[in-house]
């Protein structure tokens, strides 16, 4: 029996390893917690028992630090040659033109439009709707019910949260958090927070 | 001892005008960061004291004017910060490094200036001083010397810590419902951490509070000499910065490896520059954050809040999630201040108890004596 390693922490941990496991019952699916050290670095020592010629691993690790974290246990993976799969709920309609990266997580009653492309380690809640031709980079994060309209473009690292859409069209840089719940209709300078919890949007500017 | 500071200092819109011109438009304000303004037609936009101000790079000379155009009022650079030219977006007036409007589309034919009117065409130009990688703006027709502002020693060492800061700077705006002296008053106040900041900062830091036994004494007296160098001198010892407190065990972190550490002790840094700008490193130089309040009623005040780190060695994918993290901590810290700070607010009536203070806030009382003397006299800085 194939193995299927679901490793990483929190509750996304909880879920990506429950869908897996029901999606799956011919594979034995195991569920791998992680841990962090004082200074956030992950204690990668559960790794070294498993032979990746065994299996497939799939990372779950929340958004946390703009999904770099997420990111960097996924490099673990590829580095210890584990082969990472995306995983697409049986529930979800992912139209078959589009193109689903490594590790990336499609959940239930998600919809992915024609000609899209969702590249690798994104995860996409229950219930996303990405409309056709949309874009969605590395390592993003689509809580439950976002809306995206067509030809939409979402960095690397973004994040958005429940409550918010994205308008057609609309281009949002890398690493932003779209966390005000509303329609966002302009072009997202990269690396702009809006966060509930502040009155202004967090900007970020570089030379 | 009971405090100067009657309830309607921090209630009054007559107060509130009156220390806009005597203190916002007289002093030397900070202005920005020079790290935004990296390369010809770069700029930033801010108002200060109730001007609109544009600050722009012309070839590597630093200018600021008032972002107002002449021809019909328009802001003339409307973004916070930017890369373009001084150029009216309404009727594409063109403005030099002088201020001077340099193009004005279309003139002879339509608006028929005579010589003399188009000859004095000039912005509103402000003196700007640059410190390290800060910028201080005064708004006054004469302004007075920076140096009758700020001590030699805490020009130094804002120069010298500033110039470690990095280019990629984190910027936000939080809507205070405080009066912007309470907020210099609490942060003046090495008493509070332990009390407001149980579970955050004062984890970390070991603010211990501190009699200075003749500044207290000497801040009992009136204030003898009102004259305007008095007075300017008196303001000189009102900023000061450097090591504030120890960080017995400063947790590192893997970015701290990729940036140029400004200094080598494991030390709690604030500078506070008066009257309304506060930067600090909570940890010992790795990185800054910077607050700016922002007066916009008597009982609002704008916080704006800055983050970067000391100048990265390279770029790395992750720093803005640095900065990001900082800024929540800051949302925790500076959002424990807030709250209290508000609550202090909510509290004022005209009839309020006057505040009754103890040895160790003589900081405080010797600003808020220069203060009265200021807003209750016709005496000027």
């Amino acid at each position: 029996m194939k193995s299927r390693w679901v490793m990483g922490g929190g509750d996304y941990l909880d879920l990506a390893f429950l869908a897996w496991k029901q999606a799956r019952p011919d594979e034995a699916v195991s569920r791998i917690e992680v841990s962090q050290f004082a200074d956030y670095a992950f204690d990668l020592s559960a790794l070294d028992a498993l032979n990746p010629a065994e299996g497939a691993m799939f990372v779950a690790f929340d958004e946390r630090f703009g999904n770099f974290k997420r990111m960097e246990l996924m490099q673990a993976a590829l580095e210890r040659g584990f082969k990472l799969e995306p995983f697409i709920h049986p529930s979800a309609v992912v139209d078959t033109s589009a193109v689903i990266g490594l590790n990336v997580f499609v959940g239930a009653h998600a919809i992915v439009g024609h000609g899209c492309r969702i590249d690798y380690n994104t995860v996409l809640h229950a219930g996303t709707h990405v409309g056709p031709n949309s874009r969605i980079k590395a390592s993003c994060w689509i809580e439950n019910g976002v809306q995206l309209g067509s030809r939409v473009e979402i960095g690397g690292h973004c994040i958005v949260r429940m409550g918010a859409s994205v308008r057609a069209g609309v281009k949002v840089g890398k690493s932003c958090e779209l966390g005000w719940p509303r329609q966002y209709g302009e072009q997202v300078p990269a690396k702009t927070t809006f966060d509930p919890r502040y009155d202004a949007p967090i900007y970020v500017y570089e030379s | 001892m009971r405090s100067r500071m009657p309830p309607h200092y921090y209630l009054s819109p007559e107060i509130f005008e009156r220390e806009q011109r005597k203190i916002f438009r007289t002093v030397w304000l900070f202005a920005g960061l020079k790290t935004l303004l990296p390369k010809h037609n770069a700029f930033l936009t801010r108002k200060i004291a109730g001007i609109p101000v544009v600050i722009q790079n012309f070839n590597g000379e630093l200018r600021a004017f008032e972002n107002v155009c002449l021809h019909r009022s328009a802001l003339i650079q409307a973004a916070p910060v930017g890369c373009r030219p001084l150029v009216c977006p309404y009727h594409a007036w063109r403005y030099n490094a002088r201020g001077e409007a340099e193009n004005i589309p279309d003139c002879d034919a339509l608006y028929q200036f005579d010589v003399q009117e188009r000859q004095g065409l000039k912005l509103r130009e402000f003196a700007l001083r640059t410190v390290g990688n800060v910028l201080f703006i005064n708004l006054a027709p004469t302004p007075l010397p920076f140096e009758e502002q700020f001590s030699p020693e805490f020009i130094a060492l804002l120069e010298s810590s500033s110039n470690a800061y990095d280019t990629e700077v984190m910027v936000t705006t939080w809507h205070g419902k405080f009066n912007w002296k309470i907020a210099y008053e609490n942060l003046r106040d090495a008493n509070h951490p332990r009390f407001v900041h149980p579970k955050s900062l004062a984890k970390t830091v070991s603010f211990i509070p501190r009699v200075n036994t003749a500044q207290a004494t000497a801040s009992l007296l009136d204030l003898q000499d009102t004259s305007p160098s008095d007075l300017r001198r008196e303001m000189r010892s009102f900023s000061f910065g450097g090591a504030d407190a120890p960080i017995p065990d400063l947790q590192h972190f893997g970015w701290h490896q990729m940036v140029e550490r400004w200094g080598n002790d494991d030390a709690y840094y604030n500078w506070l520059a008066f009257p309304n700008l506060h930067i600090a490193s909570a940890n010992g130089g790795f990185s800054f954050t910077l607050e700016h309040h922002i007066p916009i009623a008597p009982d609002r005040t704008n916080l704006e809040i800055y983050w970067f780190t000391a100048r990265k060695k390279q770029p790395y994918a992750f720093s803005s999630q640095v900065l990001l993290a900082q800024m929540h901590g800051s949302k925790l810290v500076v959002g424990e201040d807030v709250e209290v700070m508000e609550r202090v607010q909510a509290a004022l009536h005209e009839n309020a108890p006057i505040p009754t203070q103890g040895a160790y806030e003589s900081m405080n009382r010797t600003i808020e004596r220069w203060y009265a003397a200021l807003m209750e006299n016709d005496h000027e800085i």
